[in-house]
């Protein structure tokens, strides 16, 4: 299709897109090559739980052995940052491939059939999107006990309705075309029209919104291991290692920005990785826009 | 015989991402005083364009890259050149002394406004010094006939107004910026201003033949069926009495009932109003029931212009000729034009419609044709002639 | 009349959907086991010593929709239980923590709106110009930014580099105490409010001033959301054909814009707005356990963290029944402004 080769223009042209290449390539490298960038040391059983350098509570600052400090409870920021790229990647791909698939699936019986399917899935993505998206999770999280698997499941349950609900409107807009009119009445089966005319139309705003989207799952499950309802104390996770910040954003008095590499690292970690989703994802979103004059 | 148009060499380009696109190119053309042109032609041959360019509303991509248009003004009795007026200026002609009636009256009007508020919006620009005028005689009328108590607490108030619609009868400028008209609750002191543009929209629609013209203001575009949109567009458009009225392809939307109904209103128009009328068309039957003169443009390019009868007798240029002849006729087989629209982003060299005509020779190929008069009041651009 | 048989066939249409969230909600409680589900049904703190006698009273070892069944009863009596992390009813508790949240809301809310429009419009009416570009990066931007890490970042300047600067919590110490105090009344528990009413200055700029922070960090994300979107809706608008005609009447672009796109822009955006109070109610758990603005979120949070059931549902349950209710809303506000919804038919 000539026209992936013309989004690839497209995306290559903008600035702010190829700046969201750019972000998550490194961030891609990171991930791969963790082991190396930051090296578990001998003994230590799970690459994901940060290695702690001592017990004392005071985190300490930035030197040659700890290049970005120690949070409260002496855990390498470094490694944990390294590392918690790792788990975000981990995080958001593993949700967002899970929740596209489902909405995917649903959405597809729900636009494609109509009637009582549609009805019955709708009332159920109602019923989810009743609830704002942190709620609901925090409390399947406390529900399931506090940990990464069930944030990811939390999330999964949680996203899953806006993307069975978009699937389900591209489906219904490309239904009325008159092309699917056409190999129906040349005696396609529902299958074969629905996988082979109707999806690959409809299929991009959904690419556009599951780009943004890693970036806010990323976000949210952030946010719950901040709040102490994700991934456990010690492990490498961004929103968990800033929360062991939270008792330090005030240092003594005299020098007040003193432990400011424990909250600030961690959180700029987690918003260049987001941001570069995000800057995919609008790059995407104006080069599918149908009004830009192609052909 | 005065012309209220004139357009000279006039080139319209789009710079778009494949390459750019000749809109329209070294285009001559004349609207007489009084007279209906039709412009006729295929998608793309560039009629849209031309009247987009008279108001200089082409859209981004596009820009006019040359030439000259000249617009006799009635009222100031010079003439002016468009291309090279101020915005500020250009506003004050659009709606006002030219007007404009597009193709899909339902994606013409804003589906949020009423009718009436729309076609209000056109007298409230324009036409303010009389609005103050009549609200001014109004008020002059409260003073002068209201008696009784309430009367009496509201007569310095009714001055106050007096004075205030009298002011803004006697505004030089619509458009110089009044400071205070920009405090949202000063616009609601000027309320009578509104009420008098209503009776004049009322007016205005009755004029255009819609039922009910009252009832009708206030409903919304949605409410109304295809024909009496269109109708209520004439209505915004012909409101400020234009010395000049575009109407591009005004009755393709409609059914053809509705559509011989619409005729007759311009051709009514015509009598009654003594506007000069641009009528942009693919369909030269329509074309044959309103147009004085008609212009038949190709590729950007005029290729003919004739008064309608001889357009019809006598055309002369191989395009019009395979125009005609391509109308469907019972018992005749159906005609059709050989070869493909010209290219907009590469046209073809000299004529552009030598790759498809029966007749082209060398220069053809080589040179474009100039208009040149054939006949009485007839040119043709070919090398023919 | 046409409005109110809509109205009242929407909130029919509720009920199946009330319903279903109820059972969804009550399903979560299934996977805590009994004891801790006993708290559901705990009206006073000296039930709490003897769970299983609330076990067994109410059933909790039976089949679902035994279960279900009571709880409901429960539920429309107005007993939601009882809260352990903050020791009172579930069902006082939400009063008495909606004030702080609710202020917080008051003020964010119009700021984003207003701000996220304004811009959104500029940045359409520019298009590809420096405030477009400018707009639309901070706008990324500030969608990409973890909520908890600005309200972390902001007190630590502000108030940790700027000592004292803007503090958090809801006021300073001496003002708490005076606002207890007989001196002052308390009619809303709404400080801003409260301290307009009393017409005390002090209290009011004190409480300005601790709010300016928690607003901040509260509105960045939904700013940037709207501002996006409505930058999108304008341009859908600017494209149609009204535009063209509206240049055409010789009106200035600035009504053009304002006038005629924006009005028809917004109607896309108003339906979003049901969203807006979702993302804000995400935003607020964070922004009051950063900030410790004892409100709703925060004892959201709380009750997450020590798995308070009760409160957790009661929670979400009451975020539920108001975040359908302000999709009614909404939807009702979207007949008004977008006339072809509200009728139908033509005229001949």
């Amino acid at each position: 299709m000539s026209d992936w080769k013309f989004m690839v223009r497209q995306l290559a042209k903008n600035p702010l897109s190829m700046a969201g290449i750019i972000i998550i390539f490194i961030f891609v490298i990171i991930a791969i090559f963790a082991p190396l960038i930051a090296p578990t040391p001998e003994g230590h059983r799970d690459p994901y739980m940060i290695p702690r350098d001592g017990y004392s509570a005071t985190p300490t600052l930035p030197s040659e052995e700890h290049i970005f400090g120690t949070t409260e409870g002496q855990y390498d920021i470094f490694y944990g940052v390294i590392w918690g790229t790792r788990s975000a990647f981990h995080v958001g791909l593993v949700v967002i491939g899970i929740v596209l698939s489902v909405g995917l699936v649903l959405g597809s019986l729900a636009g494609y059939f109509g009637g009582v399917i549609d009805e019955i899935i709708m009332r159920l993505t109602d019923i989810f999107l009743a609830f704002p998206a942190l709620i609901l999770a925090m409390a399947i999280v406390a529900a399931l006990g506090p940990s990464l698997r069930s944030v990811m499941i939390a999330l999964t349950v949680v996203s899953w309705p806006s993307y069975a609900r978009l699937i389900r409107g591209d489906i219904l807009q490309v239904r009325e075309e008159d092309y699917i009119e056409a190999s129906r009445g040349i005696g396609a089966s529902n299958f074969r029209v629905i996988m082979r005319h109707v999806l690959p139309n409809a299929i991009y705003p959904t690419l556009v919104m599951a780009s943004l989207d890693i970036g806010a799952v990323v976000l949210a499950a952030a946010a719950l291991s901040f709040l102490g309802l994700g991934a456990p104390e010690g492990y490498a996770d961004w929103g968990q290692l800033t929360s062991f910040a939270r008792n330090w954003i005030v240092g003594p008095t005299g020098d007040p920005l003193k432990y400011w590499f424990a909250v600030t690292i961690p959180g700029l970690f987690i918003l260049f990785f987001v941001l570069g989703w995000n800057l995919l994802g609008d790059a995407f979103r104006d080069i599918l826009d149908p009004r830009l004059a192609r052909r | 015989m005065e012309n209220i148009i004139r357009i000279r060499d006039l080139a319209v380009r789009f710079h778009t991402y494949e390459g750019v696109v000749h809109a329209i190119d070294d285009l001559d053309l004349d609207i007489r005083q009084g007279e209906t042109l039709g412009i006729v032609g295929e998608t793309g041959s560039g009629k849209t364009m031309t009247a987009l360019a008279i108001l200089r509303l082409i859209p981004y991509p596009g820009r006019i890259e040359s030439g000259s248009i000249a617009f006799f003004d009635r009222d100031l009795h010079s003439e002016i050149e468009l291309l090279k007026l101020s915005e500020d200026n250009m506003r004050s002609i659009r709606g006002n002394k030219i007007s404009m009636v597009f193709q899909e009256p339902g994606a013409a009007l804003n589906p949020v406004y009423t009718i009436g508020d729309q076609i209000s919006e056109v007298f409230l620009l324009h036409r303010r010094r009389l609005l103050g005028k009549r609200a001014n005689e109004q008020v002059d009328r409260l003073l002068r006939d209201g008696d009784g108590f309430a009367a009496g607490i509201k007569r310095p108030f009714w001055r106050w107004q007096r004075r205030l619609y009298n002011k803004i009868a006697q505004e030089s400028n619509p458009f110089e910026p009044r400071f205070l008209s920009h405090v949202p609750l000063f616009r609601r002191l000027l309320w009578r201003l509104k009420n008098e543009s209503e009776l004049l929209t009322v007016d205005m629609l009755k004029d255009v033949e819609i039922p009910d013209a009252a009832r009708v203001a206030v409903h919304y575009p949605h409410e109304l069926s295809g024909g009496m949109k269109q109708r209520a567009v004439i209505a915004m458009a012909l409101a400020c009495s234009p010395e000049l009225l575009i109407a591009d392809e005004p009755t393709t939307s409609l059914d053809v009932t509705i559509q011989a109904q619409m005729l007759e209103l311009f051709r009514r128009i015509k009598v009654e109003k003594g506007a000069s009328v641009l009528f942009i068309t693919h369909n030269l039957g329509v074309a044959s029931e309103v147009c004085d003169r008609v212009a038949v443009m190709y590729a950007g390019r005029v290729c003919e212009v004739t008064s309608v009868e001889e357009l019809f007798l006598n055309p002369s240029h191989p395009y019009t000729k395979a125009l005609l002849d391509a109308v469907p006729m019972p018992g005749k087989d159906l005609q059709t034009i050989p070869g493909q629209l010209a290219d907009p982003l590469n046209p073809p060299a000299g004529c552009r419609f030598h790759p498809r005509c029966p007749s082209a020779t060398q220069v053809c190929q080589q040179e474009k044709a100039k208009l040149k008069e054939i006949g009485k009041d007839h040119m043709v651009a070919c090398h023919l002639f | 009349m046409e409005l109110r048989s809509y109205i009242i066939r929407r909130l029919i249409l509720l009920i199946p959907v009330l319903f279903g969230v109820t059972i969804f909600i009550f399903g979560i409680t299934m996977l805590f086991s009994p004891i801790e589900r006993a708290s559901l049904y705990v009206t006073d703190p000296r039930q709490m010593g003897n769970l299983q006698a609330v076990i067994e009273l109410y059933g909790l070892d039976q089949p679902f929709w035994v279960q279900y069944g009571n709880w409901m009863g429960e539920v429309l009596t107005g007993n939601l239980g009882w809260s352990s992390v903050v020791s009172m009813p579930v069902w006082d508790a939400i009063w008495h923590f909606m004030p702080t949240t609710l202020e917080l809301g008051i003020f964010a809310t119009p700021i984003i709106i207003f701000t996220g429009v304004f811009f959104g419009t500029q940045a359409a009416a520019h298009k590809d110009r420096p405030l477009d570009h400018g707009t639309r990066v901070a706008a990324i931007f500030g969608w990409s930014l973890p909520t908890f890490w600005l309200g972390l970042v902001l007190l630590m300047v502000f108030y940790g580099y700027f000592t004292g600067l803007l503090p958090p919590s809801r006021l300073s110490v001496p003002m708490e105490l005076l606002v207890n105090s007989a001196e002052f009344t308390r009619y809303t528990h709404i400080n801003t409010l409260d301290a307009i009413l009393n017409l005390n200055g002090p209290v009011l700029l004190d409480a300005l001033r601790h709010l300016i922070l928690p607003v901040i960090t509260l509105i960045v994300v939904q700013m940037a959301f709207i501002m996006r979107l409505m930058r999108s809706s304008m341009l859908e608008s600017l494209g149609r054909g009204y535009i063209l005609t509206a240049r055409a009447k010789g009106l200035p672009e600035r009504v053009v814009v304002n006038k005629h796109a924006r009005r028809n822009a917004l109607i896309p955006v108003l339906t979003v707005a049901g969203y807006l109070f979702a993302g804000m109610m995400n935003g607020v758990v964070i922004t009051e356990t950063i900030f410790t603005f004892k409100g709703i979120g925060w004892w959201a949070w709380q009750s997450a963290v020590r798995l308070d059931i009760a409160s957790i549902l009661g929670f979400a349950l009451f975020n539920a029944v108001l975040f359908v209710l302000v999709n009614l809303v909404v939807d009702i506000l979207y007949t008004r402004v977008d006339p072809r919804v509200r009728l139908g038919g033509t005229i001949q």
